[in-house]
């Protein structure tokens, strides 16, 4: 029998489509990428590869239901033998095995607390939130808005304790407050190379301070000369990142931090490491990052804690261990990338929730702040 | 015909007399009426125009030179007293055998504290007004090193070890924390607002600092001021304690056993109308307890009886043997002595809800009071020999060190530091600005609500019968000389009026001040107090960049988008230099519900970064909020046209101006006060 089409062009054309979108739709076997690329990771990170990747597990979570005034965490900190979260609902402090919450009623400048730090030096706890700065000094809150004091914008995504000096990052430019004179200091794109005022995060390194500027990349301000200088894609490409390593990968970053010598940036669309000479771009189509969406990072010692929608992912460069869960089960993985290897060990518990928003790390305790409460790991050993 | 000539010349000369004198006397009547508001103040030209002269070759005629000493430390061996005069720059070595100055060590501008390491071969003495602490060798009394530290650098203490200075910084609400090894400030830990008192804990591991500001809250709401505890081990705060309804926490100490701490307080009653000052029970002194055992309660009793106070108690201080406590009540010229087991049998059998009534009750000081013993003027700070046997008191407007015998409770004959014999005008003044004597049952001095001659930061209900009506915020009295008219209605054109008998009717309800004494307050007021140099935000007399933008900000007659400012809303308008303020009253749209309809004096703005809260009614908890929250209708400057940066830049302006002196010298060398 013979079979007559009558668009046979039509009929070609669409099976060739359908082949064709196969690899778009089918899940990548990421380890490919990685030994695709893994050659091109010869830089000094080479000695931290070198080391083992920690590996954390024995999570235990706390939301609404056992600690925490409400499941929405957006940042964790580990001070000494207490541990803070800041919540959509206050600040919750862990001590002594006992949960105790903070809100406004007790002082603090408002509930929705996005990012904090510790002062290593006097031990005041700076609280960032959707209303306003809070100076937290045992029990006893101070704040600061942009009514009552030269703080830009009472909106603030991130905070970092630096000296005598207090920076935030907020929605209308980047501030600095000396505590010793009292005084404030607001860097926006009327005096700094901004695309616009809107800052999401803010980290310090010895000599340095870095601001992550929402369509300006990353913003270095030497504090000795108090000059600045900009960081921007330089492919300039929305989309995507058109020349692989050239530069911050995106001009919307999210977040940024420094340790030893390096500076990580999370954007939307991926990750950047820059060593003071070469940035190297990382994404989830060529690296272990399990997703480009990144919310928060964290860099202790040589290993970066990457905070994403589809859970959390650590690297030292080029090794890569990431912390996913089924949010319903309460059930993940722990998928870990050395080289060109990959195993995924089960995980039960796992993280509270992918979508992980804030990180923090100490010793043999990692802490992660997610949309569905706070996890708390074990380096695993 | 010659004589004949020569009476008629005669007779003209004295009719022209008598009618030059008749009615230029009725002038100067006319003028010194107007000027003190009374019509029976003697007219002696003398009052106005020479004792609050400005001339140098006159004032240095009228004036003298005063040591004023503040705080004392003594040796170990009790052999010699070191001894900070406070108005002369030094450090005083007295040798307690034969009561003479040894020797008279030049330091920093405006001495605060003295405190003797362990050994007693180092002093270190924290300058005040020049934010850095002088080391001196003993050995061979000289100041052999200078230790930076943070704004206005008062109490002292040393860590168990030795190793770290901790320095109450007053003007920065702080304390520095000094590593002695390297001289450097390690860190600096945020305190109650405007301290000096610091205690180490007998074991070392607690460390106090106590604030004389309260914290600010809106009226009608008690006053709080805090207390911190600093881990002395760590170094860290340990602890913001709230001390409710209480301020002027001058100085604290320990028991010897570390059983108890105890500070000085007074607990003013600023909530309700000032027509209770003669009903008494208005302003109230006492003392601060702070149990150091599982209880940790903080208990506040009054020293004061219920128809005679002891106001402004300045320092306490501990015996040997943790019995007694002596307490300078520097504007009740005594030392208030208290029998410290008294007060632990008063904290064994009162029970927790009944504390906050023994905190209001003025009888309870006859159950732990031993004895009051008149002192010399204004006795400040404290020492006790290591015996415990004589307690040494820096009469500061006596200069003279008084001397406790312990066993006997009686005073000895002063050491005399040798200033001048001669009280001139303006020291009587200063004696009666610091003196409560003048005040119905002696509640409060003048200083009471102006600590340092400044302001104490409370928002009081002055005088009106009627709650919270017509309420106003303390006025700083630094360098307000050149300022009139004086209250916040302006109504007062001169200090004469302010301090005359509308001062005795509204505010000491006794009799008026004798027309001496008026005399001497007012050359005091006008001319003896200084600002203290602004090394926070103007420290070599240059503006930063930012202060400079500012300043164009403050001049400038077209706003952002190019349009005229009216004249009458701009800031140098009302507030011209060099005294910041054109003298006048206007209508900044302040004007609350609970205010009469009045305009408002102009206030002068030199130290403003040091006087919050503003506003007459002390609305507005900082600079800012005149114009974020309190500025919407642009009648207050036109500023709503300002970015947020540009508002920073005027304000960071603001806090950088000092007094007309401050362009013509520098703050380093600014004159010490010579009353």
């Amino acid at each position: 029998m013979k079979i007559h089409l009558k668009y046979p062009t039509l009929l070609v054309l669409f099976v060739m489509l359908v082949i064709s979108s196969w690899g778009f739709v089918q899940p990548k076997e990421r380890t490919e990428f990685i030994k695709d690329t893994s050659k091109t990771y010869g830089d000094k990170n080479q000695t931290a590869s070198e080391k083992p990747m920690p590996i954390y597990g024995n999570w235990i979570s706390y939301d609404s239901k056992n600690g925490l005034p409400g499941d929405k965490a957006y940042c964790v900190k580990i001070d000494g033998d207490r541990v803070l979260v800041g919540t959509h609902e206050g600040l919750a402090v862990l001590e002594n095995g006992n949960w105790k919450t903070y809100t406004t009623e007790d002082g603090l400048t408002h509930n929705g607390i996005l990012a904090m730090d510790v002062d290593p030096l006097t031990g005041d706890v700076w609280l960032g939130t959707m209303g306003g700065l809070s100076r937290w000094s045992t029990g006893k809150f101070e704040n600061y808005t942009q009514m009552n004091s030269g703080m830009p914008n009472d909106l603030i995504y991130a905070v970092t304790c630096d000296g005598k000096d207090v920076w935030v990052a907020t929605g209308g430019g980047a501030g600095c407050y000396d505590t010793y004179t009292r005084k404030w200091e607001i860097f926006t794109e009327e005096n700094a190379p901004m695309h616009e005022p809107w800052t999401y995060g803010v980290c310090a390194s010895d000599d340095k301070i870095y601001i992550a500027a929402w369509g300006g990349g990353i913003i270095e301000y030497t504090k000795k000369t108090k000059k600045f200088r900009d960081y921007v894609d330089p492919d300039g490409n929305m989309e995507i990142d058109l020349f692989p390593d050239d530069g911050v990968v995106h001009d919307i970053t999210t977040g940024a931090s420094w340790s030893n010598g390096m500076l990580w940036v999370a954007t939307y669309f991926g990750l950047s490491r820059y060593d003071g000479v070469h940035w190297k771009g990382y994404f989830d189509h060529d690296s272990g990052l399990t997703s480009n969406f990144i919310n928060y990072i964290k860099a202790k010692d040589d290993i970066a804690f990457i905070c994403t929608d589809q859970g959390l992912s650590t690297t030292d460069g080029k090794n890569w261990v990431n912390y996913t869960t089924n949010e319903n089960l309460r059930k993940g993985k722990t998928i870990i990338i050395n080289g060109d290897d990959k195993k995924v060990m089960a995980t039960s518990p796992s993280l509270a929730h992918n979508f992980t928003i804030g990180v923090d790390v100490e010793g043999d305790e990692i802490w992660v702040a997610t949309s569905k409460g706070v996890s708390h790991g074990h380096l695993m050993k | 015909m010659k004589n004949a000539k020569r009476k008629t010349l005669l007779w003209m000369l004295i009719l022209f007399g008598v009618i030059i004198y008749f009615p230029g006397r009725m002038l100067a009547r006319h003028h010194v009426n107007d000027k003190t508001a009374v019509t029976d103040h003697p007219l002696k030209c003398t009052s106005c125009h020479v004792y609050t002269s400005k001339n140098k070759f006159v004032t240095s005629l009228i004036n003298e030179d005063y040591y004023s000493p503040f705080n004392i430390a003594v040796s170990h061996d009790g052999s010699r007293l070191y001894v900070v005069a406070q108005d002369t720059d030094e450090l005083l070595i007295v040798d307690t055998e034969s009561n003479v100055v040894l020797h008279q060590l030049k330091v920093g501008v405006h001495p605060h504290s003295v405190i003797l390491n362990k050994a007693n071969t180092l002093a270190y003495v924290s300058n005040q007004w020049s934010d850095y602490i002088s080391v001196i060798d003993l050995a061979v009394s000289k100041v052999t090193d200078t230790i930076k530290t943070g704004n206005g650098p008062s109490g002292l203490t040393l860590s168990a070890d030795g190793s770290f200075l901790q320095v109450v910084n007053t003007y920065g609400s702080d304390l520095s924390v000094i590593d002695l090894s390297t001289k450097e400030e390690l860190k600096r830990l945020g305190t109650g607002s405007d301290p000096t008192g610091t205690a180490l804990s007998p074991d070392g591991k607690k460390l106090y600092v106590t604030s004389r500001r309260s914290k600010i809250v809106p009226y009608g709401e008690p006053l709080v001021s805090d207390l911190t505890e600093i881990n002395g081990e760590t170094l860290r705060v340990g602890e913001h304690h709230n001390i409710e309804e209480a301020y002027m926490m001058e100085n604290i100490t320990f028991t010897p056993s570390g059983d108890l701490a105890m500070m000085t307080l007074i607990r003013p009653k600023n909530l309700i109308p000032s027509v209770q000052i003669e009903g008494g029970w208005m302003m109230t002194h006492g003392i601060g307890v702070i149990e150091q055992g599982e209880n940790g309660r903080i208990i506040q009793l009054l020293t004061d009886e219920p128809n005679s106070y002891y106001s402004d108690p300045f320092d306490i201080v501990v015996s040997p043997d943790g019995k007694r406590a002596y307490v300078s009540n520097s504007g009740a010229d005594r030392i208030t002595v208290i029998s410290v087991d008294s007060i632990r049998a008063i904290l064994k059998e009162t029970p927790k809800e009944e504390l906050k009534n023994i905190a209001n009750n003025l009888g309870v000081s006859s159950r732990f009071v031993i004895k009051r013993v008149p002192t010399g003027a204004n006795p400040k700070g404290l020492a006790l020999s290591e015996d415990g046997k004589k307690l040494y008191i820096a009469e500061q407007l006596e200069d003279k060190i008084g001397v406790l015998d312990t066993e006997s409770l009686q005073m000895e004959a002063p050491i005399d530091l040798g200033g001048p014999s001669r009280i001139t005008v303006a020291r009587q003044g200063r004696r009666l600005f610091n003196n409560a004597g003048h005040t119905f049952q002696k509640q409060y001095a003048c200083y009471t609500c102006h600590p340092d001659h400044h302001e104490d930061g409370l928002v009081y209900n002055m005088a009106g019968k009627d709650m919270g009506r017509n309420v106003t915020n303390t006025q700083s009295l630094r360098e307000i000389g050149d300022t009139p008219p004086f209250k916040w209605n302006g109504k007062n054109q001169t200090i004469y009026k302010q301090d005359g008998m509308r001062f005795s009717t509204v505010l000491t309800r006794t009799e008026q001040f004798s027309y001496d004494d008026l005399d001497a307050i007012t050359a005091y007021i006008k001319r003896g107090i200084k600002y203290p140099p602004n090394l926070m935000y103007n420290p070599h007399g240059e503006l930063t960049e930012s202060q400079q933008r500012g300043k164009e900000i403050y001049n400038r007659t077209k706003d952002n988008f190019g349009n005229v400012i009216p004249e009458n809303n701009r800031c140098y308008t009302c507030h011209p230099a060099p005294l910041y303020s054109n003298l006048r009253t206007a209508d900044v749209s302040t004007l609350a519900v609970t205010d009469d309809s009045i305009l408002f004096d102009t206030p002068h703005l030199g130290n403003i970064y040091a006087s919050p809260p503003y506003l007459h009614d002390g609305r507005a908890a900082t600079l800012e909020e005149i114009w974020t929250v309190y500025g919407e209708d642009n009648k207050h400057g036109y500023v709503n046209d300002l970015t947020k940066m540009q508002l920073n830049d005027l304000i960071d302006y603001l806090k950088s101006l000092g007094g007309p002196e401050q362009e013509e010298i520098s703050s380093q060398t600014q004159e010490t006060a010579s009353f």
